[in-house]
């Protein structure tokens, strides 16, 4: 029987993906957001780290190369339930559909491969709610290292965990950090029951099965109220030529 | 501090199960005369020979501008500056309190988990939770609770530091705009919390009604039986 997060009573839908670097599941999270909204759908979108108080002192402790594998975890955890309690559990409660670029197994993944107690994390996120999908993109370390590092980008320090003393060689470390990650995801995807996409697969293909996996629980979820743009035009036969000046219509961005 | 112990899980990549320092706690609510006390210690142990180093709630590199300024903007919520001075102990644990631990310092640490704890429970947090996340804090090797009762810390505050503190009034918490009032509830409600830990983390009760004297004259007693040992310590490390 596979372990979950605390139940969510909300009439909202949540939505993660997950997966190492290099692993697509941003690309499919897009098309699936920009699916969702071509459909009406009301769509919140979150994204990993990206609290707006929290993330100043995350950006600081990487700056500085302050960060030990146990302040890296907590800051993680303040930034996650922030967004939990700020942007996930409004939405949701409002009856949207919420679309997070990486959740809480990101935090049990990449801690543990830091050497925090899987435990201890699983206990630091236990305000967790469960998603209502969790897609894992499963692609071999050999792959997602292919797309990730043609064209040799330059690695930041976390990023590539040299903070881990792995390997001095930021490209070396990365390799091995990575692969420590995706142990812990394999780990994962069976203990939290993820739903795992073959992610060598075409990326049309891929969005397909989500698309798929996605559309029988979007029966009842909220439309937005307003109607979309594009119905208008159509209907009366209009271009939208004016509306790029104004910020309506552009809800599918980040 | 002998032997390293913690209340949870150890702090991930460090190994030491000995430090020849000392980790002395000073606990109490607002007003008590912590950082008096804390600064007449220093000078008492360095004029006895002892490297001491001090440290207290906030006083991170990493964490401490972030939390003021969430402070200011009362934007967050209780759990994530819970979780906000989680990291701040973390980061001064790490890279503060235990190298001087290890260089066999002591180290007085204005207040610790503990009003942190009894911070969180009076805000209605899950205890069990909050025990968890700060399993990584050291056992330190004495906690000094200062206890004084509201009619001994409400001229205290008033006179030394100019008033009531929005937050130590619990003024976030009860909304209510009556800061006096509202000090004065969140206080009682906080001395309730310090009182019901006391047991659990062993708290040495220092009564704090008296004189600053009289107070500094017990504590540094206390303290002194604590530091005597480390001067028969032999080398570092060993």
């Amino acid at each position: 029987m596979a372990r979950s997060l605390r139940r969510s009573h909300h009439p909202g839908k949540l939505i993660v993906v997950e997966g190492i670097d290099g692993s697509g599941k941003s690309t499919q999270l897009d098309l699936l957001h920009k699916w969702l909204l071509s459909e009406n759908y009301l769509v919140a979108f979150s994204e990993w780290n990206s609290s707006p108080v929290v993330r100043r002192i995350t950006k600081r402790g990487k700056e500085n190369k302050s960060l030990t594998p146990l302040s890296f975890s907590l800051i993680h955890a303040a930034d996650f339930t922030d967004r939990l309690e700020r942007q996930i559990i409004p939405a949701l409660e409002a009856g949207a559909i919420v679309l997070a670029d990486r959740y809480v197994y990101t935090a049990f993944a990449r801690d543990v491969a830091r050497g925090c107690s899987p435990q201890w994390v699983r206990e630091v996120y236990s305000s967790a709610l469960q998603p209502t999908l969790a897609f894992y993109f499963r692609v071999p370390l050999e792959e997602s290292l292919r797309r990730i590092l043609v064209g040799r980008p330059e690695l930041k320090y976390y990023e590539a965990g040299l903070d881990l003393g792995l390997a001095s060689d930021p490209y070396e470390s990365f390799k091995l950090f990575q692969s420590r990650i995706l142990q812990e995801y394999e780990t994962l995807t069976e203990e939290f029951n993820l739903t795992v996409i073959d992610a060598t697969q075409p990326l049309v293909k891929q969005q397909e099965q989500m698309r798929a996996v996605v559309r029988p629980h979007l029966e009842g979820a909220l439309k937005a109220g307003a109607g979309s743009v594009a119905d208008v035009l159509r209907d009366e036969a209009l271009l939208g030529r004016y509306l790029e000046q104004i910020s309506i219509g552009k809800n599918g961005e980040k | 501090m002998t032997e390293v112990r913690y209340y949870g899980q150890a702090i991930p990549g460090f190994n030491e199960t000995y430090l020849p320092g000392k980790l002395i706690v000073v606990e109490g609510t607002d007003g008590v005369g912590r950082s008096t006390q804390i600064a007449l210690l220093q000078e008492w142990l360095e004029g006895r020979g002892f490297a001491v180093a001090s440290t207290g709630l906030r006083r991170s590199e990493l964490a401490r501008r972030g939390i003021d300024r969430a402070k200011q903007g009362h934007t967050l919520s209780d759990t994530v500056l819970f979780l906000l001075y989680a990291t701040d102990l973390a980061d001064r644990l790490e890279s503060q309190i235990i190298p001087a631990l290890r260089a066999g310092m002591v180290v007085l640490t204005d207040r610790y988990i503990y009003s942190m704890i009894a911070r969180a429970q009076v805000r209605g947090a899950d205890p069990k939770w909050i025990r968890q996340v700060l399993g990584f804090a050291l056992i330190p090797d004495a906690i000094f609770y200062l206890q004084a009762d509201l009619p001994h810390l409400i001229p205290r505050v008033l006179s030394e530091q100019g008033g009531f503190d929005y937050w130590e009034s619990g003024t976030d918490f009860f909304k209510g705009r009556d800061l006096f009032k509202n000090y004065v509830r969140y206080q009682t409600r906080l001395l309730m919390q310090f009182d019901a830990i006391a047991e659990e983390f062993g708290f040495r009760r220092i009564e704090a009604n008296r004189s600053i004297k009289e107070i500094f004259t017990e504590l540094r007693r206390e303290v002194g039986t604590i530091v005597t040992p480390m001067k028969r310590q032999s080398g570092v490390g060993t």
